[in-house]
């Protein structure tokens, strides 16, 4: 999928690069390709229109090329999600915080109040959480063992069925604390009756801030729900679920309907899976085209800067399996960069499975590597076979195992340093940073 | 449900009609107009793609994925262009080849009730996957439920041991439908149960065996292996993936990536309620080449339809 989408823009914007001056016909061309590419990603038809509206005219402007124009629609993609970098400030003066999440039914609320709670607990506030869902089987149950899990008060009524009768009954005791996240039932917004409770609860609890939780694979319902939730008033967004391949395009929906911006994004199933979110970032991975962010830079540096050729030795090579092993399958940061051509993409088909390079014998490559000499490890190429046999005496390595990690060195190596693609090892790194560990 | 696609399919095919109906009458002459096509028209690549463009804003509207569309549009090519077709007969004609294109992405369903009973030796064991979050507990209730209705009685295994709270929620349901349920400890092996849930039922006679697994991400290689294991010891004789009606190209990644590590046999697609669009199951179905089992459809036991292929097209065609 990320593959077809992001080939489908390369060929988009190669159109456009190719030639010199544009012609209507290339434009519409090109923009047809990105129209699908887009729609690919779950963006809603509206928006993209309105998108390819503005690229059409942008296009037409003089002095357009490629790189104007990737950074064109990039631009605009971020700004629906609410500009540049924004991070969500608690006020420690009002206590206790009231943070109240909403959303459809098994989006992740539940888990994402605990990770909200557990990340600003982290942080030095002094959280609790109220679980306010009342429908659900056993979802007290589920906030109390997270709450647990995270060491942190949760307050909660398994009999109870009226939520805000359960408010009422802690509304003092979540006073001691400077914030309190409260979950509440997954809901249906074209449920009228679950929609008014929200209302009323809202009216009731007046929580200073309240987020919509949204699923990044949800596809075009995404904007009748938020138009639906967005009724009851939504102060921002959370997107769960990024560890999946969905690439959230109804997440960018909500953020356009409601026109509130998205403060954190869930990446897994344990408490420490959230982060803050970077609308930059995110809308490189909707465009399946790489973190643009450090392209960019690139591509303005690369006309004064020659690359200087570094030398790639066994310890980068072992730091970057461990980093390819965090963040996914090799082909796959291939294609977040989209300057990495056919090139590389022949080369890293040679390595099917990197990604399979399990934690143990990781380990193992780790002590073979500690049983070289200095120079061994700078200049694998000198190992030899009777160098093979000490390191395999020395660090209880099999040979045929040390032979195994020198052919995947060469590989890497070949990628790293090969000129084609200029991408060097410190580029993959960043963009490992940036995307964090499981965007994949 | 569904009524979306149903209205907007509707304008499309009267639209192609009445620009249809216009073409060749312009340049004719009367004697032309006699011998030639007073009751054929012919369609050309032009008109086709005209219907197509917008057929295919259509179905993106109705959350189809794009590969579907493209699979699609090469049938109905094929179908369609170059057609002689009587005048009078337009939009039935059309109407006829779109509705037998997508009826063909349907794979025949089967009959649950019926393959649970021919089992001779019991119990018949079903097991269900999918990501987080997709309503795989709730399912299983309802469908537990339904097969209570046809006199198939159930034992369920907590084989999710990870979520928290996942296994009060299944025993919950479990109180609710008066039925026996089979768990472990939280974080213990979720084959062992699946494994002790089939062995009580054996010993008790029980009919089926239905297995709750806990949500994974179709990226997590660690958590597909660990769903490989609970096929290889509980040796499944149906294997469900759970997925969501509102999901949108992401779905064909996830049920694929299902279907590729354990081979699911049947679908049940939840949410529908919130989903009137119904792109999801025509995409799905694609994919997947497996039938859609059931429809989730609220919060009660109830709220579970059968899928039927045919009237989910009766729905959106007429």
């Amino acid at each position: 999928m990320l593959d077809r989408i992001g080939k489908n823009l390369r060929n988009a914007l190669q159109k456009i690069a190719t030639s010199i001056f544009f012609n209507t016909k290339e434009i519409d061309e090109a923009c047809y390709e990105i129209k699908r590419a887009l729609l690919e990603a779950d963006i809603d038809l509206e928006l993209v229109d309105s998108l390819i509206k503005k690229i059409k005219e942008e296009a037409r402007k003089e002095k357009a090329n490629r790189e104007h124009l990737i950074k064109f629609i990039h631009k605009e993609l971020v700004e629906i999600l609410g500009g540049e970098t924004h991070e969500f400030k608690l006020e420690k003066k009002v206590k206790p915080y009231k943070i109240m999440l909403l959303g459809l039914y098994g989006c992740g609320k539940t888990t994402t109040a605990a990770k909200l709670a557990f990340y600003y607990s982290k942080r030095g506030f002094k959280a609790c959480l109220l679980g306010l869902d009342v429908h659900r089987p056993a979802a007290p149950e589920q906030l109390e063992q997270l709450a647990e899990k995270a060491k942190i008060t949760c307050f909660v009524d398994k009999e109870e069925k009226n939520p805000l009768a359960i408010y009422e009954k802690f509304k003092e005791k979540i006073k001691k604390f400077d914030l309190c996240l409260i979950d509440t039932a997954g809901r249906d917004v074209l449920n009228k009756d679950l929609l008014e409770e929200i209302r009323l609860l809202k009216e009731v609890i007046k929580p200073e801030k309240t987020f919509l939780v949204v699923a990044a694979d949800i596809g075009k319902a995404a904007k009748k729900q938020a138009q639906g939730f967005n009724e009851v008033g939504i102060d921002g967004i959370i997107i769960t679920r990024m560890d999946g391949t969905a690439k959230g395009g109804g997440a960018l929906v909500s953020c356009k309907e409601t026109g509130s911006k998205v403060f954190f994004i869930g990446t897994g199933e344990k408490l420490h899976d959230i982060e803050s979110f970077d609308p930059a970032s995110f809308v490189s991975r909707l465009l399946g085209m790489g973190d643009l962010k450090t392209l960019l830079e690139k591509i303005e540096s690369v006309s004064e800067k020659k690359q200087t050729e570094r030398k790639f030795t066994l310890l980068d090579f072992y730091e970057q399996i461990k980093t390819m092993q965090k963040i996914g399958p090799l082909d796959k940061i291939a294609e977040m960069i989209p300057g990495m051509g056919s090139f590389a993409h022949s080369a890293i088909k040679k390595i099917p499975n990197i990604f399979e390079v399990q934690e143990e014998k990781l380990k193992r490559w780790r002590y073979a590597i500690d049983s070289m000499t200095k120079e061994e490890r700078e200049n694998p190429e000198i190992i030899d076979s009777s160098r093979i046999s000490r390191i395999s005496r020395g660090s209880h390595v099999s040979a045929a195992e040390i032979r195994e990690m020198l052919k995947y060195y060469k590989l890497i190596k070949e990628i790293v340093q090969s000129r084609e693609p200029r991408i060097d090892k410190s580029i993959l790194q960043k963009i490992a940073k940036k995307f964090g560990k499981k965007i994949f | 449900m569904f009524k979306f696609l149903k209205e907007r399919l509707q304008r499309l095919f009267k639209k192609t009609e009445e620009e249809l109906e216009k073409k060749e009458e312009k340049k004719e002459s009367i004697i032309e107009k006699i011998f030639k096509p007073i009751i054929t028209v012919k369609l050309d690549e032009k008109n086709f793609e005209n219907f197509f463009s917008e057929f295919e804003i259509i179905l993106i509207e109705s959350n189809a994925a794009i590969e579907v569309i493209d699979f699609l549009k090469t049938q109905l090519k094929k179908d369609l262009v170059g057609k002689e077709i009587k005048r009078k007969e337009i939009r039935e004609e059309i109407r006829e080849t779109t509705k037998n294109a997508i009826l063909g992405l349907f794979p025949e369903p089967f009959d649950i009730v019926k393959k649970i009973e021919e089992k001779k030796e019991k119990p018949y064991v079903i097991v269900f996957f999918g990501i987080n979050g997709t309503g795989k507990t709730l399912s299983i209730a309802k469908l537990a439920y339904f097969l209570k209705s046809k006199g198939i009685n159930c034992v369920l295994a907590a084989s999710d041991t990870f979520r928290a709270a996942s296994i009060e929620q299944l025993e919950k349901h479990a109180e609710k439908l008066n039925l026996k349920i089979i768990k472990h400890k939280y974080g213990s092996d979720p084959a062992a149960v699946a494994f002790d849930a089939i062995a009580h039922a054996r010993a008790h006679g029980i009919h089926a065996v239905l297995i709750d697994t806990a949500g994974r991400m179709h990226t997590d290689k660690d958590l597909l292996k660990e769903m490989e294991k609970i096929v290889r010891v509980s040796k499944p004789d149906l294997k469900i993936f759970v997925g969501e009606a509102i999901a949108g190209n992401d779905v064909i990644q996830q049920a694929k990536t299902f279907n590729e590590t354990v081979g699911i046999d049947g679908i049940i697609l939840t949410k529908a309620d919130v989903d009137e669009k119904g792109g999801a199951c025509i995409s799905i179905s694609y994919i997947t080449k497996k039938p859609i089992l059931f429809l989730g459809t609220g919060q009660n036991y109830q709220d579970f339809e059968r899928f039927e292929k045919d009237s989910f097209i009766k729905k959106i065609f007429i």
